[in-house]
């Protein structure tokens, strides 16, 4: 395995928590003339030639969606750091906000420098309590150090960091319902446009960046950016930050430029696949399409690579899968999950993905008929594209192709129920049984 | 199956008419809600002056305006102010409710709206520990389902259900975000996959094992008395000067002329037969662009495009031409950007299609 | 939800049109309102059940889907939410399958957990489901039994039923007006965005997620509000219902009169649904311009009073009429033909007589939704035909000795002014109830309820709004007020067309206007401020 530049990890297990050791690190040198010299134009040009992506799941270009966002509009403009991961398989925001916190810190008066920022928050998730302790710890140390609060090393630069706890809505993740959620409102993904850049939290601009996308940009700044860009493949700059976790020796996150081949990753970073042989591996999170051995055999890690496959980067989380389990108890978890996760907005999601959960229970408790199958494709192709948010596609995806790549694992199910074939009956209605 | 309830609807659960229909009952399958244990069916709710003599301490009162100086709106605080009363009474009981959404200034049933909403507030008394166990697909693949089963065995209860001894309440719940250490479990606040040195931790590598979750319990058991206590939320940031306009806020709006003004970046000079065309990249706020090209050691203007042009050309410019820009935005004017020296334009290659 | 939804912007008359292309079809449409009231325009309905149009749109339903031809290509999009733009390109289901597919499949969608029990349903036969199932449904359901059902409401209002199934809250008391039925809802969100946008009040909210989210007060609070029973009116399945129609009557034997109700002089648009001589309901009538959607309780309950308390008919050739000075006084719900017949009665009286109007109720605030606070419903009209205030009267009263009111109940509306008019010998009252100042006149004579006559009234914005005439009246011998006056006026007249002709004699801002040519939605009078 090449020794990889490591961008947002290289503090991991060296005591960076606290801002002594963080500083001794090369942390904050940042928080000087190199910033305080550059206009908010220059260090949002200097963004979008890193090539930096958003890391979150979408991937949007982040020196692109920071050029929308107006400046001197009178309006104040806000950052808010996505910290509410909660896809199965991601795990990287929790390591790096315990690991690393003052480095969020440092990446985030870089980015409220390119906006013109005056309050930043922290959108953590609710089950984080340790990260936001590790935050809150960090902050203190960062106001006592005079890196934030009023006018920060004698500039005329005031910025302000806040922690927001969530409390427990994986929906949130998306930047709409996570703004709604930091405005004291039922995490529910909002009616676009207005997109959050120009009409966000408090209808004010707002920007919503992984914390990833925020960690990388302290080392965008200390070096070129094009030494960033050149990390990655031509579309997506630098290294990306994967979690591996599932049927290998040692999960956990690894950090890797864009592009590495799958197979490096599961087998030189994580140590290979255990417990039997490769089945599936998902390369972008509990949401994206499985990819069988043979696919993943010549998959890379980047976004356009996985794409062309049909499945997706997302963020980067690689859950392996070996050939033990049945992709059927595999799939009715993402039912449980994304039933539960619903927000209950669109109609399709909040009863297709309750209908697909129950569907799926049954086949897995034997009790599944003949057609199932073929009824909960059709009910997936009632997602597509057609709700707010893509929640519904997140299940209604992986329905569809793990019952294409995996039917034999459905039939099998299925044939363990004795009336498997027993024609579906139409209940009629009875009047005057009940009332 | 859930009782009968009494009131308006028991003339229709009385109503027991024979009829024809399947002999057995159709099976309901369990609501998810409660398989997940976030059971909101009415629990007995503490007397109101009760939850408000609780809620009526200075060091919440200190909180709260703490929380509410950080946003525009107090709603914003809506969030924070329920995990407060669940940091005081492990639960949130609905007087807690309306008491926040007096606190944040919004409408009580708006408060039950986000209060239900979100899981992680427990509508109802938990145990002293209350063990929450991923089943996402992660944690699954490395055995997350047997482990819970043999976790209610152990303990005796139902995902949802509390001890009898008042001690564990075991739930089930998504993503914790901590895949790379499956199957995971949180003890309160803490995530743990054993107890190293007497203390729960979660050691990269480790995982939940039935040993682990057996040392875990006895952990639990031994520190009734003296449970890791976290602050609800993870601890007092000093320093802050709050949101700008939010009440108890000290901060001021950020001013405008914070950063340097911004220069034209990215200047590029190209020369034909038409004379030197300049490309540049322009921020939105400029207000004045001046081309200036260089004579001996002098810069000299030549032109002043506007602010939204893409190019510029100067009639008598010609390869070796030194340019540079100068931008102005308001009333201050940038550094000069980049010296462009012209250079031949290529000529432009026919598609062949 | 969010609390920045926006309302949707309506077309109306002035809307400049714009060409867009429907199926490949040019068509002109309103260019500043959304595409489904655009669609609307031209004759083409969408499908929709959380969009409304008085109420900010949340998009949430996803049933008027359409497909719209973007840089991406053909994308499906809500056309509540997508403004008209010029040019743009729209398939419906009429050319495009997936369109179709789609709406079929949220129509399914939405069925997953609404209970077949429309034949015991109040809103069947105008409920919104069944409207869209009727059109673009399924009629086959795939489902099996064994699916079974997520959505049971609140925890605590589920039961078994019968059957062994889990059934959730079937008639959940929400306050003094409302009652829920939790199986019914399709969560559209639209009673809780009219309770939190329109009547001010966050009384009601979606609580839980996902398939169980549902519909709720706070815990031990009552739904209890002025316009409360607008949910029921926005509610598009039968999960609001009101208590006072609850099992009364099948809508689809009701029959509706459009009319105005003359308990406020905002004049609020309504429909009187009625059947075998009875109203069994009021509903709110759309008028954009003046209470929109919304009705509010007192306007909605007060036909339950409407057939009670009446006075009979009486033929009277003519007045014991003294000699001194006359004060002809109408009351709040006159119409303006009643005033004209007055004013005829007055000018064959002579000079003694003068004319008032007015109550001696206390005029309130405007709450902005359906009401102007003023329970004088005919006043801008009484201005117009120059009749004096009835405060005027009051200051005046000991002049007179002869009182005529007309619906104006007097000694009921203030108590304290008995013992002035009880010096005024001849009280002569023309009223539809039994109320004190009948009882304490010297000839009550029954006529028409407002609801049950033809007219006309002037309402606070101007409007000249039309009443029709409800066949619901109680005797049939008893006549309109102002067939009555102008008969004792010596000149009766035998229609309101007549009346209100004669109206135009004496207002000259009615000048040129006829009883026909007056839309149901009213029309501005010059110098209004509508």
């Amino acid at each position: 395995m090449a020794e990889v530049v490591k961008v947002c990890t290289q503090n991991f297990g060296k005591g960076a928590q606290d801002i002594e050791v963080y500083k001794k690190l090369g942390g904050y040198a940042n928080i000087s003339e190199r910033l305080f010299n550059m206009s908010q134009f220059e260090l949002i040009d200097y963004v979008q030639r890193s090539n930096l992506r958003g890391r979150g799941g979408a991937g949007f270009p982040t020196g692109m969606k920071w050029s929308f966002v107006p400046r001197n509009s009178g309006k104040p403009v806000y950052i808010v750091v996505n910290a509410d991961e909660g896809e199965g398989g991601t795990f990287k925001d929790h390591f790096l906000m315990m690991e690393d916190p003052h480095r969020l810190i440092e990446g985030l008066i870089i980015a409220a420098w390119a906006l013109g920022s005056r309050a930043a928050y922290i959108y953590c998730r609710g089950e984080f309590l340790p990260c936001i302790e590790s935050i809150n710890k960090a902050l203190n140390q960062a106001y006592a150090a005079g890196y934030l609060g009023e006018n920060i090393m004698g500039t005329k630069f005031c910025f302000d960091i806040f922690v927001h706890r969530g409390a427990g809505a994986y929906i949130c993740g998306e930047e709409t319902a996570l703004i709604n959620s930091l405005e004291g409102q039922k995490g529910q993904p909002r009616l676009k446009p207005p997109f959050p850049a120009v009409s966000g939290a408090w209808k004010s601009p707002t920007c919503v960046n992984n914390v990833e996308t925020i960690m990388a940009l302290p080392w965008i700044l200390q070096h070129d950016p094009s030494e960033y860009a050149k990390m990655g493949t031509p579309r997506a700059g630098g290294t990306k930050v994967f979690c591996i976790s599932g049927d290998v020796k040692n999960p956990g996150v690894y950090e890797a430029p864009l592009g590495t081949p799958m197979m490096t990753m599961i087998n030189e970073y994580a140590g290979g696949v255990v417990g039997g042989k490769l089945k599936a591996v998902l390369p972008g999170g509990s949401s994206c399409a499985p990819l069988t051995a043979e696919e993943a055999a010549v998959a890379t890690m980047d976004y356009e690579c996985l794409a062309s496959m049909k499945t997706m980067f997302g963020s980067g989380a690689m859950i392996v899968i070996n050939d033990t389990h049945n992709m059927v108890d595999l799939l009715n978890c993402l039912g449980n999950f994304y039933s539960h996760e619903s927000c209950g907005q669109c109609t399709p999601c909040r009863e297709g993905t309750g209908l697909l959960h129950r569907m799926l229970n049954l086949i897995v408790a034997g009790k599944g008929h003949d057609g199932d199958v073929e009824l909960m494709q059709s009910l997936c192709g009632g997602f597509g594209g057609v709700t707010i948010c893509p929640l519904s596609i997140s299940l209604g995806g992986p329905v569809s192709s793990y019952t294409a790549k995996f039917r034999a694992d459905f039939d099998e199910y299925i044939a363990k129920n004795p009336d498997h074939a027993k024609p579906r009956v139409q209940e009629t209605y009875r009047p005057g049984i009940f009332w | 199956m859930r009782e009968h309830i009494q009131g308006a609807v028991q003339f229709v659960s009385n109503n027991r008419l024979k009829f024809d229909g399947p002999s057995q009952p159709i099976e309901a399958l369990p609501d998810p809600a409660q398989t997940f244990g976030h059971v909101h069916k009415a629990v007995p709710q503490p007397a109101p002056k009760d939850v408000l003599a609780k809620l009526d301490t200075p060091e919440i009162k200190e909180r709260c305006a703490d929380l509410l100086s950080r946003y525009p709106v107090g709603q914003g605080a809506l969030l924070e102010v329920l995990w407060l009363v669940q940091g005081v009474f492990g639960w949130v009981p609905t007087e807690g409710i309306r008491w926040a959404a007096n606190v944040c200034g919004c409408a009580p049933a708006h408060a039950l709206g986000v209060a239900t909403f979100y899981t992680m507030y427990n509508h109802a008394p938990k145990g002293k520990f209350l063990l929450q166990f991923c089943r996402n697909i992660s944690c699954t693949i490395k055995g997350a389902p047997s482990l819970i089963a043999y976790v209610e065995k152990k303990l005796g209860v139902k995902t949802g259900e509390t001890t009898p001894d008042g001690l564990f309440t075991v739930l089930q719940v998504e993503c914790l975000g901590s895949c790379g250490n499956g199957p995971m479990m949180l003890v309160n606040d803490d995530f743990a996959t054993d107890v190293v040195d007497g203390e729960l931790k979660m050691k990269r590598g480790t995982t939940l094992t039935e040993a682990s979750i057996d040392r875990i319990i006895d952990w639990c058991k031994a520190h009734v008395n003296d449970m890791p206590k976290h602050d609800v939320l993870g601890g007092i940031v000093k320093g802050h000067g709050g949101h700008p306009g939010a009440p108890g806020a000290t901060a001021k709006p950020q001013v405008a002329d914070y950063a340097p003004p911004s220069p034209v970046l990215n200047v590029k000079a190209e020369a034909d037969d038409a004379g030197a065309t300049l490309t540049w990249k322009g921020a939105p706020e400029f207000t004045k662009i001046v081309v200036e090209k260089k004579n001996g050691n002098d810069w000299v203007a030549v032109g002043e495009p506007g602010v939204k042009d893409k190019a510029f050309v100067d009639a008598s410019g010609k390869v070796g031409d030194v340019y540079r820009m100068i931008a102005t935005s308001g009333e201050r004017t940038a550094k000069p950007s980049n010296e462009a020296v012209t250079t031949q334009k290529p000529v432009p290659v026919e598609e062949g299609k | 939800m969010s609390n920045y939804y926006n309302m949707p912007k309506l077309p109306t008359e002035n809307s400049p049109k714009v060409e867009i292309f429907v199926d490949d079809k040019p068509v002109m449409v309103p260019g500043d309102t959304n595409l489904l009231e655009a669609l609307k325009a031209v004759g083409i309905e969408t499908p929709h059940v959380c969009y409304h149009p008085f109420l900010p749109v949340s998009g949430n339903c996803r049933q008027c889907l359409v497909e719209q031809e973007g840089p991406r290509g053909r994308m499906l999009v809500i056309a509540c939410y997508t403004p008209v733009a010029p040019g743009m390109k729209i398939y419906t289901p009429a050319s495009s399958a997936r369109v179709k597919n789609a709406r079929k499949a949220t129509q399914e969608f939405m069925l997953v957990n609404h209970p077949l029990d429309c034949p015991i349903c109040d809103k069947a036969g105008e409920c919104t489901l069944q409207e869209n199932y009727m059109e673009a449904g399924q009629n086959e359901s795939r489902m099996r039994p064994e699916y079974g059902k997520n959505y049971h409401g609140n925890p605590e209002h589920q039961f078994i039923d019968a059957k062994g199934q889990v059934r959730g809250g079937k008639h959940v008391d929400l306050g003094p007006r409302v009652l829920l039925d939790e199986e019914r809802c399709v969560q559209c969100d639209r009673c809780v965005r009219f309770m939190r946008s329109i009547a001010g009040s966050e009384q009601l909210q979606l609580a839980g997620r996902a398939d169980h989210t549902y519909i709720t007060t706070f815990p031990g609070e009552k739904l209890d509000h002025e316009y409360d029973l607008c949910v029921t009116d926005v509610c598009p399945v039968g999960a609001m219902t009101a208590k006072y129609f609850r099992f009364q009557k099948r809508v689809w034997l009701l029959s509706h009169t459009p009319t105005i109700s003359m308990d406020d002089s905002l004049g609020a648009n309504i429909w009187l649904d009625h059947a075998d001589g009875h109203i069994y309901r009021v509903m709110p009538r759309c008028n954009p311009e003046v209470n929109r959607s919304w009705l509010s309780n007192t306007s909605r309950l007060a036909f339950q009073n409407f057939d009670k308390n009446r006075l009979p008919a009486i033929d009277v050739e003519s007045l014991p009429i003294g000699k001194g000075k006359i004060a002809l006084v109408a009351g709040g719900s006159c119409t303006m033909e009643d005033l004209a017949a007055l004013r005829m009665f007055k000018e064959s009286l002579g000079d003694g007589a003068e004319l008032f109007g007015g109550s001696l109720l206390k005029v309130g605030a405007p709450d902005g939704i359906a009401k102007s606070g003023d329970p004088v419903a005919n006043r801008s009209g009484m201005k117009l035909m120059g009749f004096a205030d009835v405060s005027e009267f009051m200051k005046r009263a000991s002049e007179f000795e002869t009182l005529v009111t007309v619906n104006a109940d007097l000694f009921g509306e203030d108590a304290a002014v008995a013992k002035d008019l009880e010096k005024i010998n001849c009280r002569i009252a023309l009223s539809a109830f039994d109320d004190a100042t009948a009882r304490k006149a010297t000839i009550a004579i029954g006529v028409r309820h407002w609801s049950e006559v033809q007219g006309t009234m002037v309402n606070s914005l101007n409007i000249i709004q039309k009443l029709n005439a409800c066949p619901v009246c109680p005797d049939e011998n008893l006549e309109a007020a102002y067939e009555v006056i102008s008969e004792l006026a010596g000149n009766k007249l035998e229609s309101a067309s007549a009346a209100f002709a004669k109206a135009t004699e004496y207002a000259s801002a009615l000048a040129g206007l006829t009883y026909d040519s007056i839309k149901s939605t009213g029309k501005l009078l010059e110098g209004g401020n509508a």
